[in-house]
């Protein structure tokens, strides 16, 4: 049985229109993988909807084949579904530690918290080297850092990250997918959304190409890189998608 | 001349500290749920009737009905909290729509004090109401030396709870990015809703505080809500420290302009200080650049 | 945007009918000769003549009031609470030329809704560097400001305030001229909103109202537009207070600067439809209405405010969008409501 099972999902935001328009993946456990297709496929959405910020309007939504759909993002976090989001998702006027603490939120075990922020501290150093700064002043492959580290303390089945190399220059992205490709060996699930689609399909087992709302094309990610016909359709140049008003 | 100075430099820090915990609710509701509650001193007034009620009829000190009004008002926050405002969330003009729920809300709490109480001024008298205390060649008058320092403890308590706590620092987390609060697995509606208590349960020690302080009638509301909003804004929406400040320099600073000027010119100093801070800097001392 | 580029074509008018234009067009003479007739078809009551023209009085009063404030607080989406310093600059400056220069405040009507809009830009140039609930606060403050200064200027009389002399006529026909001097004010406000709705100005506030940022990408000089549609919402309120005070025949600040004005024209706004020309009015009449009702059954009493809080709140929560919104947003808004 798949760790997270999207079936035939719909959604949108308020009352606008539909931008997933039945979206079906499966996403086994202990492999990474990365979505990639235009701008306004609905990738980040999708991510947003399966991390309970978005209630999908039809379909269903399965973990270990319990539904979850309307499950608020709290209650998914405690299911052990981290999700990382493209925009600023730091607390700006709080320590490194702080953040990091924040990110252990769930966890009433103090000891267990220090050894958790103990491991991310060995994993990504240079918060270690940070702890007491405001993440705020942190640049921006730190702040990644710090985001990354954070969906660590819960020790997360699956880990959600949306756009991990937006705003950073090309050799903070690549120590940033380093890390992320280190995840994989910590057993857990990763799932990418990534506009830089050749970087994010490098990082990753198997690519899923969304489109319209709706799942495309799935494969391994190698095969996706070398496929030319997708390369130019979905991977090329900034391919605008048909038209969506 | 030295003296004088001192004597109106502690008399505004003396009122500046009951408006700083006023003030602080009032923008810990700003900064945590993006909620301007135009009710809050209404709610005050609210706990100063129920501080004189409960004096008229058992002799109770106001300074001890605080242990009365503050878990009172606490739960009828978060109870307010949870029936009103989740509704609104989806709205897009959800911060107007806060204003215009909050005004409605003062209203009916107006009418239903001036039904009770009628508009006749009421004031709590206790004895130290009329006495004062003389450090040196200053004068404190008793009323608003213990009001004050009540205060200050207050928002010390705050300030360690917000610290310190783990919800606390969950609400903190709150105000700075309440989508980043909501990804690290806070129940940010609850915690919208206790801050909210947190918030009333101030504005419930300001109003037993005040019931002694001045006199009170349900219209007066007004008066201190345009007050506390200017110096919320003065010090930056959601900016706790920003309303602290702001309120101790602005009732310093009116102190100098009764003193010079004459009484009349106190609240005017407010207003005009906000606009020229407006002018000069519109989001206020502390607060974040168009966080709105 | 949208919005902006359909702003170039509305200027002239589609060569098609819209449909329900002769139904609108029978509303508004209908309407017109209601509102003119009224003291004629009135006559027959006699003991309550005085009383219902004062009535009908303060219906068009509060249909220009709420309408003007809807210019800037529908419109714009800029909520103020401060409106009633227009009201007050209104009464003060006809009353002060009638007290000082005997100048009936009838013929001074235009130059109060001048001077009420020229403080609204000068205070729109302030009060709109803030935005959201920033300025809805520095409204507040400048309502305070202005209440504290009238409170205390001697000149105006202060607190106690000025009488004003009233001229001869017949006790039984004085509300008359009021009324009809309020029925021009309600006319030329509605007149106002429907202009700046249909106006490329309208459609530029419409624009700020959703998405002030992309407003300003799509090169509207947002400041402007937001300034004078303060200035413009004050104007009508100043003729309105004019004529208002004129019939108290005194004047005192708490009149004007009352919060229940502010409070009543954003509910007559919030509750009819904001943002809809039609709802302001309809929102007026409804509160008026239901007020006076209330009086009649309950007395004056403290329970009066107790409910139109209950209502804001009950709007707020359940109808935010007024009876002209909801109406057309479930598709069933009558041709005749229709006029934006």
């Amino acid at each position: 049985m798949a760790l997270l099972e999207v079936e035939d999902v719909v959604a949108g935001y308020g009352a606008g229109p539909d931008i997933l328009t039945g979206v079906t993946v499966s996403i086994e456990e202990g492999t990474s993988y990365c979505i990639v297709g235009p701008n306004g496929a609905g990738k980040s959405t999708l991510l947003r909807a399966i991390a309970g910020f978005l209630k999908p309007r039809a379909g269903q939504i399965t973990l270990d084949g319990v539904v979850m759909n309307g499950s608020r993002p709290d209650q998914m976090l405690a299911a052990g579904v981290c999700f990382v989001p493209q925009d600023a998702s730091l607390f700006p006027m709080m320590t490194v530690r702080e953040n990091l603490t924040m990110g252990g939120y769930l966890i009433d075990d103090r000891a267990l918290l220090r050894q958790r922020m103990d491991m991310v501290y060995e994993t990504f150093p240079i918060l270690a080297e940070r702890r007491a700064q405001a993440a705020g002043t942190l640049s921006g492959g730190e702040q990644q850092m710090v985001t990354l580290g954070r969906a660590l303390m819960v020790e997360p089945r699956l880990v959600m990250i949306d756009e991990p190399s937006l705003g950073l220059a090309p050799m903070i992205a690549d120590q940033i997918f380093e890390k992320i490709r280190g995840f994989r060996d910590l057993g857990i699930t990763v799932v990418l959304v990534e506009q830089n689609a050749v970087k994010g399909l490098e990082a990753v087992d198997w690519g899923i190409v969304l489109d319209l709302g709706s799942k495309e094309f799935e494969g391994p990610a190698e095969g996706i890189l070398a496929d030319p016909r997708i390369r130019e359709l979905y991977l090329g140049k900034a391919v605008a998608s048909k038209d969506k008003g | 001349m030295m003296e004088h100075w001192l004597q109106i430099l502690v008399l505004g820090l003396l009122l500046g500290g009951v408006y700083a915990m006023m003030a602080s609710g009032l923008t810990l509701l700003f900064g945590v749920m993006r909620v301007v509650n135009l009710a809050h001193a209404a709610f005050i007034l609210i706990a100063a009737y129920i501080t004189y009620a409960l004096f008229e009829n058992l002799t109770l000190d106001p300074m001890i009905s605080l242990v009365v009004t503050m878990p009172l008002m606490f739960g009828l926050g978060v109870g307010l909290y949870l029936l009103l405002f989740p509704r609104l969330e989806e709205s897009p003009r959800y911060v107007e729509m806060t204003v215009l729920l909050t005004f409605g809300l003062a209203l009916i709490v107006e009418g239903l004090l001036t039904f009770t109480f009628t508009g006749i001024f009421r004031s709590v008298r206790p004895d130290y109401a009329a006495t004062s205390l003389t450090i040196g060649d200053i004068f404190l008058p008793t009323s608003q030396l213990y009001a004050s320092l009540i205060s200050f403890a207050l928002l010390i308590l705050l300030w360690v709870v917000l610290r310190f706590t783990k919800t606390g620092t969950a609400i903190r987390a709150t105000m700075q990015n309440r989508a980043a609060a909501q990804i690290v697995g806070v129940n940010v509606r609850w915690i919208s809703a206790l801050a909210f208590g947190l918030g009333m349960s101030l504005a419930g020690a300001a109003g037993s505080l005040l019931s002694f302080m001045f006199p009170f009638f349900p219209a007066r509301h007004w008066q201190w809500i345009a007050l506390l909003l200017a110096l919320i804004v003065l010090g930056g929406m959601g900016s706790i420290k920003g309303a602290v400040i702001g309120a101790l320099l602005l009732a310093v600073a009116s102190a100098f302009v009764t003193d010079l000027v004459g009484p009349t010119w106190s609240p005017i100093t407010f207003y005009l200080t906000l606009f020229v801070i407006l002018l000069v800097r519109p989001q206020g001392l502390f607060g974040a650049k168009v966080r709105l | 945007m949208a919005v902006v580029e359909e702003s170039e074509g509305l200027v002239e008018e589609s060569p098609i009918r819209k449909p329900g234009t002769r139904s609108r067009r029978v509303t508004l003479i209908a309407a017109l000769a209601l509102i003119l007739l009224f003291p004629v078809i009135a006559i027959p009551l006699f003991d309550s003549y005085a009383y219902v023209l004062q009535i009908g009085m303060l219906m068009l009063m509060w249909i220009a009031m709420s309408s003007s404030w809807n210019i800037l607080g529908g419109f714009a989406g800029y909520i103020s609470l401060g409106h009633g310093v227009f009201f007050a600059i209104g009464g003060y400056t006809a009353g002060l030329a009638l007290a000082h220069w005997g100048i009936s405040p009838f013929l001074f009507l235009p130059i109060a809704g001048l001077a009420a809009m020229a403080v609204g830009f000068l205070a729109g140039l302030i009060t709109l560097r803030t935005r959201g609930p920033a300025f809805i606060v520095a409204t507040i403050a400048m309502l305070f400001l202005f209440l504290l200064w009238f409170d205390n200027w001697e000149f105006i009389g202060a607190s106690s305030g000025i009488d004003l002399p009233l001229f001869q006529f017949p006790v039984r026909w004085l509300k008359v001229p009021f009324y009809y001097a309020m029925a021009l004010c309600a006319i030329g406000a509605v007149g106002l909103a429907y202009r700046v709705a249909h106006s490329k100005f309208g459609l530029g506030l419409r624009a700020i109202s959703q998405d002030e940022t992309k407003a300003e990408v799509a090169g509207i000089n947002t400041r402007w537009y937001k300034v004078w549609a303060f200035a413009l919402s004050a104007f009508f309120i100043g003729v309105a207070g004019a004529i208002y005070g004129y019939s108290l025949t005194h004047l005192r600040p708490l009149t004007f600067f009352a919060i229940a004005v502010a409070a009543r024209m954003v509910l007559m706004a919030i509750i009819g439809g904001r943002g809809t020309v039609a709802g302001p009015v309809v929102g007026a009449i409804l509160i008026i209405g239901v007020n006076e009702f209330a009086v009649r059954q309950l007395g004056e009493s403290a329970l009066n405010i107790v409910f139109t809080g209950l209502i804001l709140v009950l709007a707020l929560l359940f109808f935010p969008q007024g009876i002209v919104g909801s109406l057309r947003k479930s598709g069933r808004l009558p041709a005749f409501l229709d006029w934006d």
